[in-house]
């Protein structure tokens, strides 16, 4: 454990949620950072749609994203458990899981993950999603791992109650609907720029987050515009040029 | 958990369209929502672009009353709902929160006879239909299974809001209905929007055009929406801004 790294994340985290701030940027951020702090090799992050499902919003990459996608569509998997249960569950060998989720187990180990530890996120009696922790070697997780990585679920949960105070649900429920919709904007826009530039979807989403940071915009501001027509993403004197991943960076 | 309940939000759509002998339409859509989510009224107004545009549906005077407000002084919920994407729900148009949101616009309301207001956004991403308007003459917030069926509702009006432009403007013969496949849409995966994103490149076209003619080519083909979405995203398929060239490399 890092514990300059993690209290610089706990004061990007904070500062990004006071000043402006993107639901969906801010998920992203931090399932990277849990990557980097944790002992883990990827994460991904569910939140509960009130139409009844759980979509997922944020992913460390694009297998994590897929794994998630796959205990979704085959409703079976940790993080429907740790979901449906409101409690954590943990897998510290998936071989020996076949019993307990067939289909995820196999499917979790073709994806190169071997370990698997499931977070919820609660507001008070109702969990709104999960955050989920995939490690490529089996064993247990660490139990401080587990603390920080809830904590960081805790500020996800947080995350979506920013704006004005919670004194009912209709609050998080707009603020989650927003913050789905974000999403899908941004989804378009990767797939709109990676057709332009000839990228693959996790460079256009690099080229978007890049674009949103050097200039302090919101990154679902950008894609909606890059959407509209509104916003080229061209860099003023420069010809279409690729930024480097800065997923890893610090903002500002 | 998935699949079951937007199949009965349409049915329900359906069975509306079914006992007034038309073809499924966003009227349908506002009538099986009163009903559904138990609300006094319902309202439909379209967009084009960003503006939040004229009122194409409604359930009652009240509710017609209520769009016009909107559209006369400017601020209201709907109008909040169409600029952040999310719903709005005011639950208590008398209460302080709602006063200090909406000043002219909540006492202007209340006298039209509405004490709750829930505003849904027809947006798929960047794509605005425009908005679904809900009011309650008693105050009251929705039950969490009325805000679920209430959303999909929302995405029903959407998709046939934005069929039936398609079809005004005397393009493609796209589908309507749960023709569409809604609780393939409903799942809203990534691919789906990845694909419209790079469609909108491959056609010259906006996004909501270019979500048109995928749900077109997936309907007339009878293939599945993810399937067609995954085959543009792997890049084996390419359409063109000639319906009769697509899947040409």
């Amino acid at each position: 454990m890092d514990g300059q790294l993690l209290s610089e994340t706990f004061v990007e985290l904070t500062d990004t949620m006071v000043a402006g701030f993107d639901v969906i940027d801010f998920l992203h951020v931090l399932t990277d950072r849990s990557v980097q702090l944790l002992d883990v090799s990827a994460a991904g992050l569910l939140l509960a749609d009130p139409r009844g499902e759980l979509r997922v919003v944020a992913a460390s990459s694009e297998a994590a994203r897929l794994l998630e996608l796959f205990q979704l569509q085959n409703d079976q998997g940790p993080c429907l458990d740790c979901f449906r249960a409101g409690r954590p569950v943990a897998a510290a060998d998936l071989a020996a899981e076949a019993q307990r989720w067939p289909r995820f187990a196999a499917a979790a180990q073709q994806a190169g993950f071997a370990a698997v530890q499931a977070l919820p996120m609660r507001l008070r009696d109702q969990v709104i999603g999960a955050l989920n922790l995939f490690r490529a070697v089996p064993g247990a997780f660490d139990p401080a791992d587990i603390r920080i990585g809830q904590a960081l679920a805790d500020v996800a949960t947080i995350s979506l109650l920013h704006e004005r105070s919670m004194r009912h649900s209709d609050t998080l429920n707009e603020q989650l609907q927003t913050a789905l919709n974000s999403r899908v904007i941004i989804e378009q826009a990767k797939g709109k720029l990676a057709e332009r530039l000839g990228l693959d979807m996790d460079q256009a989403f690099s080229v978007l987050r890049g674009h949103a940071r050097t200039r302090n915009l919101l990154l679902s501001d950008v894609a909606l515009a890059f959407v509209d027509g509104s916003e080229t993403l061209a860099r003023p004197g420069a010809a279409q040029e690729h930024p480097a991943r800065r997923d890893r960076l610090p903002p500002g | 958990m998935t699949g079951s309940r937007p199949g009965r939000v349409w049915g329900l759509v359906a069975s509306q369209a079914a006992g007034r002998g038309g073809r499924v339409s966003a009227a349908d859509v506002c009538a099986a929502a009163v009903a559904a989510v138990e609300v006094t009224g319902a309202w439909l107004s379209a967009a084009r672009g960003a503006e939040a545009g004229h009122l194409m549906r409604v359930t009652d005077e009240v509710g017609e009353q209520l769009a016009e407000l909107h559209l006369t002084l400017g601020e209201g919920p709907c109008l909040d709902a169409a600029a952040s994407g999310g719903p709005v729900l005011a639950s208590d148009l008398a209460g302080g929160e709602s006063g200090r949101r909406w000043p002219v616009f909540a006492p202007a309301a209340r006298q039209a006879g509405a004490a709750a207001i829930f505003a849904f956004p027809l947006r798929i991403g960047a794509i605005r239909a425009g908005v679904l308007g809900l009011y309650r003459e008693r105050p009251g917030p929705l039950t969490a299974f009325q805000l679920g069926d209430a959303l999909i509702f929302a995405d029903a009006a959407t998709l046939l809001l934005l069929d039936a432009q398609d079809q005004a403007e005397g393009d493609l013969a796209a589908p309507a209905g749960p023709g569409g496949q809604p609780a393939d849409l409903a799942l809203r995966r990534a691919e789906i929007d990845q694909a419209t994103g790079m469609l909108t490149e491959q056609l010259g076209a906006g996004i909501g055009d270019a979500f048109v003619r995928l749900r077109a080519y997936a309907y007339a083909r009878d293939l599945r929406l993810t399937d067609v979405a995954r085959d543009i995203v792997a890049r084996r398929l390419r359409l063109h801004p000639d319906p009769s060239r697509d899947g040409e490399a």
